[in-house]
Order: structure tokens, then sequence, then C-alpha cells
């Protein structure tokens, strides 16, 4: 059976190239970072090699690159080290659980918080965003895309206010690196979260940014590694990966968005073609992220059955009202239950072919005359 | 031409984990599901505690038999169903003084019924278990018949499901002994084999069924006090406390001495009384069943028949009377402690003709 991975925005499979510099560097490059010997310094030039390779992909200097175990750890290290009690952080209420349960935690501990919800195209309005501002608001952490609905935030515009009123701006960019350019000269960014298995590099490595002059408190204690922010001999091969995806990310954007873009394009037009009834939410999003409201199919048997095909898409639910499930991402920014509860996110990356566009497409058409107005599957 | 489709349940146990395997043998293209039927949440921390049903372990179980296999697994919420349908039922039987048997209703409204809506979603032909029990499918009809192993047979607890059901139903152990079961999960590296056996109700946790009751329906059960225990005479001899604590042909916690053993005859959640006998007197000739779901064409007559009161009981030859629109059953030989609420299964040889709930008139 044909196995097509249409799942890109949860996880993407290591790129073989980056995979070879991992066997070699596991294998052979084995020295402790902090050794004198030359083991070590091999180890450690094998870091400073992935930090120069991030610096130069973010625009930013290689002093200011924090390597972690992850997004969430990066996002952990911000929120907890910078957020004392009476403290008051602004976020987003469709932030990743990775922002939203570090927050529910930090106000057990006498944090404060706003949450702002997405307006109805899927994206944090400004103003709302200066009308949370408080006089003790330490922090404003808005992600720089959703992960759900692929939707792009305004993060040099809220750069800005966050300068203007003299506060804290960090944003979770784990769905967007590797995806879209970004320039850490052009926008105004305190501290920056993200993840290596988003853009074919291996999973369990992150890096934290952290802009020149900016003060981050330890929350993890040891030996000194990673400026003292990340204790714990470091993940050297991981870093390695991250460092030559974050580079070929980089170097080949251009040709990847054109072509992803290009697959998106025969995808919806096929369906159109196909007369298959669908909603696709939010005007604006990152290439190759689609969220799909296929009319009266729910999203759970459609996932499912597509899964039997071989084909791997995901639903972004959560039980909203009970027994119907609807993802609760697009209630909040105005969506119908109905269509919430029929909503699926197909996500497309560069290791996808014409072929599998039009393989997904046939069984897709297959499938929606069979699931129209079948009932939700609980899972 | 292309293969059938099954929907294995998987328990996260050994001997559904062997149904799939014994599924993918013969041919047939299998996908695995666990349901999700109860949670036992402490009502006051709310800290989820392990009972048997559904452990992180046994999905997680059913889950590596699946990608062992290289087939497809989804665990399905049917928590609401099972509440509604099996939990809620086996309490209010309970409170009316009757002793039910929960899996059954289980097997037949959430495992088959809901199961099989499950699989149309999917597309797929049959659905599958891990039941010692086998199916005979003829032309028109299918039966159910116990399973092989004389000491495992569970067609008991399958007596309440639609025989239009069976006809969508596959029993792969049917014809395997447990010992079978085990060594095939042991030869073929499952990592369920060595799986304890469920004994106890999945979702009370140990064989505390009052402490259960309390903690799901606490104002109910607080009205529940103690009581009269009587003899047969209807002469008061001691004080009960609280007739939710016993079962029919109980003998131990009585907590009266006699000379001769006294046991629980009759539960009156009406008067708060219970009343205890001597075992000769605990023996009954007849009962009546209700809820019958026959899987022959039902006899205009009195049949002839061997009737089960209980799971792993011995059973009887008895004689199935109707009477108007009910049914009377005569036991050949006199039966322990018939239970109302427990089920009872007639039998043709190993062919089950139809299963019921003891009803005893006083």
């Amino acid at each position: 059976m044909k196995k097509i991975y249409f799942d890109i925005a949860a996880t993407t499979p290591v790129d073989p190239k980056v995979a070879t510099l991992m066997t070699d560097v596991m294998t052979q490059t084995f020295g402790n970072p902090s050794s004198i010997h030359k083991f070590g310094q091999e180890s450690h030039s094998v870091i400073e090699r992935a930090r120069l390779q991030l610096a130069t992909s973010l625009s930013c200097e290689p002093g200011e690159i924090i390597f972690t175990g992850g997004g969430s750890e990066s996002n952990n290290l911000v929120l907890q080290g910078i957020l004392q009690s009476g403290d008051h952080v602004i976020t987003s209420s469709y932030e990743h659980p990775a922002i939203l349960n570090v927050v529910k935690a930090l106000e057990s501990k006498g944090v404060e918080s706003t949450l702002v919800n997405p307006n109805e195209n899927g994206v944090v309005d400004c103003n709302d965003v200066i009308s949370a501002i408080q006089p003790n608001t330490k922090l404003i952490s808005i992600m720089t895309v959703n992960n759900e609905l692929g939707t792009i935030n305004p993060i040099a515009k809220l750069g800005e206010i966050s300068v203007e009123n003299n506060i804290l701006f960090h944003t979770d960019a784990v769905q967007m690196f590797g995806k879209l350019p970004i320039d850490l000269q052009d926008v105004h960014i305190d501290f920056m979260s993200i993840s290596a298995h988003k853009l074919y590099g291996p999973k369990g490595v992150g890096v934290l940014y952290i802009r020149q002059g900016n003060k981050l408190p330890a929350i993890l204690h040891g030996g000194g590694q990673e400026n003292d922010l990340r204790p714990g001999t470091e993940n050297i091969p991981g870093i390695a990966g991250f460092g030559f995806a974050a580079e070929l990310a980089t170097n080949n954007m251009t040709i990847n968005i054109e072509n992803i873009l290009e697959l998106e394009k025969r995808f919806l037009s096929a369906l159109d073609n196909k007369n298959i009834g669908f909603t696709r939410h939010c005007k604006s999003h990152i290439p190759g992220l689609m969220n799909i409201s296929f009319h009266n199919v729910k999203s759970k048997p459609l996932l499912m059955n597509l899964d039997m095909m071989g084909v791997a898409i995901s639903a972004g639910s959560a039980c909203a009202s009970g027994t119907l499930m609807a993802s609760k991402v697009l209630l909040q920014i105005g969506v119908s239950e109905k269509l919430a509860s029929e909503s699926v996110r197909i996500s497309l990356g560069k290791l996808h072919s014409k072929d599998d566009v039009d393989y997904a497409i046939q069984k897709i058409t297959e499938l929606i005359p069979r699931l129209q107005n079948t009932p939700e599957i609980n899972v | 031409m292309s293969k059938k489709k099954v929907l294995v349940a998987m328990s996260g146990g050994v001997d559904s984990s062997v149904a799939l395997s014994l599924l993918l043998d013969g041919g047939y293209e299998c996908i695995g599901v666990t349901m999700k039927l109860w949670e036992n949440k402490d009502p006051i921390s709310n800290v989820v505690r392990n009972s048997n049903c559904n452990t992180v372990e046994a999905i997680n179980g059913a889950k590596m038999v699946c990608d062992r296999l290289g087939v497809h697994h989804y665990t399905l919420d049917f928590m609401d169903i099972f509440k509604k349908n099996v939990v809620d039922d086996f309490s209010n039987e309970y409170l009316s003084g009757r002793t039910p048997n929960p899996c059954v209703r289980c097997n037949s409204i959430v495992k088959w019924e809901t199961l099989l809506q499950q699989a149309d979603i999917f597309g797929i032909d049959y659905i599958a278990t891990g039941h010692y029990a086998r199916i005979q499918h003829e032309e028109n009809t299918s039966y159910l018949l116990k399973g092989t192993d004389e000491l495992k047979d569970q067609s008991y607890m399958l007596w309440q499901i639609n025989p239009e059901a069976l006809k969508r139903t596959l029993l792969p152990l049917g014809e395997m002994t447990k010992a079978e079961t085990r060594d095939y999960a042991k030869v073929n590296g499952l990592e369920t084999a060595q799986t304890p056996e469920s004994m106890d109700l999945c979702f009370v946790s140990g064989d505390d069924y009052s402490k259960f009751l309390y903690e799901i329906m606490p104002e109910k059960m607080n009205s529940v006090t103690s009581g009269d225990i009587m003899d047969e005479t209807g002469e008061v001899v001691g004080e009960h406390t609280g007739f939710t604590n016993y079962t029919i042909g109980q003998r131990k916690g009585i907590g009266l001495a006699f000379t001769e053993p006294r046991y629980v005859k009759k539960i009156n959640p009406m008067d708060n009384s219970i009343v205890i006998a001597k075992k000769d007197a605990m023996y009954s000739k007849h009962c009546y069943v209700s809820q019958l779901n026959w899987f022959i064409e039902p006899p205009y007559d009195n049949m002839n028949t061997f009737a089960q009161i209980r799971y792993n009981s011995k059973g009887c030859d008895a004689t199935v009377v109707k009477e108007g629109d009910n049914y009377k059953i005569n036991f050949n030989e006199p039966q322990l402690a018939v239970t109302p609420g427990q089920s009872i299964v007639f039998y043709d040889g190993n062919k089950l003709v139809c299963g019921g709930i003891i009803e005893v008139k006083n």
C-alpha cells in the first residue's frame, strides 16, 4: 500500500543528508565538548559550527543561540525564567499547550495572565494586545504561526509594541522556522523558541534565541553548559543535525515554498474540479498548511479511513461541548460548531510530489460520499 | 478479490492479541481498536486510579501487538455509552436487591452493537473479539456455540447479543484452549503473552462493589441503612449493615452465629430486610425468566433444554414452559441459590438456544 504522510506540521522525517551527518557524529565525534583533549575539542567544534549555521539562518549572533531539548523546553526556559509572582504576561488563547500550560502552572505561583483571542482571520490583533497591557506586564508571548490554522501573526508590529512599552517579547516560532524566511535584524524579538524536528531535523533538540543584552535567570542548574541556561552534556549529534537542517531549509527556502504552493494549488483545484464541498479556514497561511472542513464529513471518520488507505492527516480537535468533537481553535475564531467538527489539517512539505497529491485526492474523492453524514468517532 | 476486513476489539490482553494474529494468518485485513470504557477517578482528588479496565499498560499492550503485526490501531472513547448502559444498570440492579451480570450488557450493547456501528463507519465487514465461544454460520442464521475449551467457555456471557450481529462476528479463539492461546502468543513474541487473567469487574477496583456504589452514587447509597435480618418464618434474628452488602447465597459475613450455617435467601429493598435460611431451603425447583433473547425460532410449547444459572456453573436439564407471555423454568434437579438479576442461559448440546434474566416470584 502506498503511504503518504501529509502531516508535516506535526513532525517531519529526518532528511537523509542530515541523518548521515548525525550518524557520523554519533559514532566518531563522541568526546565530551567540555574535555580539554582533542576528542572534546572536536565535539565542541561540531556544536559551535551548528550554532553558526543557526545564526546565519536567523540573521543573529551565534552568542544569542542556546541549544535546548526542544521547543517546549525553550518556552519553559523563557516563561519560567522571566515571570515571577506579581508579574503579568500577555499571551494568546490559541498558543500551543507548551505555552498555555506553563502559564497555567505559573498562575498558581502568583503570576497574572491575559489571554488574547485571535480574530476571525485567525490572527492576533495588535490592538487587543495593547489593551491588555498593565503596569506590571513583564512579557508578551505570541506564537509566530499557529500550528492548527497556519496563520501568521504580526510579529514585527508586536515587537515594536513591546519596545514602546518596555515589555519583553517572546515568540514560539516552532511552526514557522524553516518554512518562512526570518531576519532577526529586521524585527525586535527578545526570545524565540524553535525546534529541529519541524524542518527535517531530529526530535529532541531545539533552540532558544536570546537577544543580546537580555538576562534570563536559569531554571535548570548544573555544569554550566549553554551559557548556564541548559546544563547537561550536549546532545552533539542532535545539535549537529539541527544546524545542518537549518542550513538546508534556509538555502532551499525559495524553491521549497514555490513547489509546496504549487502542490497546494493542485490539491485545492482538484477538490473544486471534483465538486467536493469544502471550506478552507482563514485567509492567509504558511505554505503547505491547509485547515479544511469537508462539508458533512466528521473529521475523525475521515482521518481514520484515510489512514487505513495509507494517507496520514490530522484533526486538531479537543472536546468542546460534551460528545460533539470540534476544534477549539476554530470555535474561538467564530467558525460554527458543525464546520469545526468537520475540520482536518492537511500539511504538505518538500518531500511531496504531484503523484502524492493525486493519490490523496483520489482517496478523498472515494471516501467522501460514503462518509457524508456518518456520526463522529470519539477518540 | 479484495480481502475481508475485520475490526478486532483489542483489550490489551493475550486473548484478543492472539485473535488478531489468527485472523491475519487466515487472510483477513484487520484493524485493531481498544474501547476506552471507564476511568476510575477518585471522586475527591480526581486522581485516576488503576482499575482492570483500559489501564495505560493494557492500551499500550494492544498498540504494541498491532504495531508488531503491521495493523492500524485506534483507541475509541465509549465511556458515555458504557456508563449509561452498563454501570448505571449495574448500580440500579444492586439498589433493587438484585445481582446483575454487567459483562453481559457490555458485550451486547457496547462490544457488539456499538462496535458494529463503528465498523460501518470504517466500511468494515466483520468484528472480532477474543472470546472463547464459536459461531456456526448457516444459510440464514448464525448460532453461538460453546468454546471447545470447557473450562474457558464464555458463551454464557454472550447470550444477549443480537442474533443478526452474529452474522458479522468472528471468534477466532473458539477452538483454542487457554493454554494454546498463551503458547501461541509466546511463540509469536506477542508483547501481551504474559498478561494476567482478568477476574473481577473491569470498572471496580478490587471486588468491593459496595465501596464502588458509594463512590458513584453517594446520595442513593446513604439512604441504604441497616435493617432486619429475618428467618423464613418472618422472625427477626439480627441486623444487617445495608442490603447492598449482601448477595443471594452468601454464607460468610452475615454476622450471626448458628449451629448450622445460614445463607442469604432473599433481599427485600422494599422493607429493607434480608431473609436467611439453612442450606436445604436454598434450593429452587423453578424460576422465571425475562428479556429472553432467542437464537432459534421460539417454541410454541414446552421445550426440554439444558440450563445454566451462573457463569462457570455445572447446569442441569430443565424445561421451559410457556405461561401466557411469560416463561417458567422447571429444573430437573433443584438448583442452589437461584439469583434474581443473574443470567440464565439455555443450551441444546453445545448450541446456545436462548438466554434471559432470572426472575423469582415471591
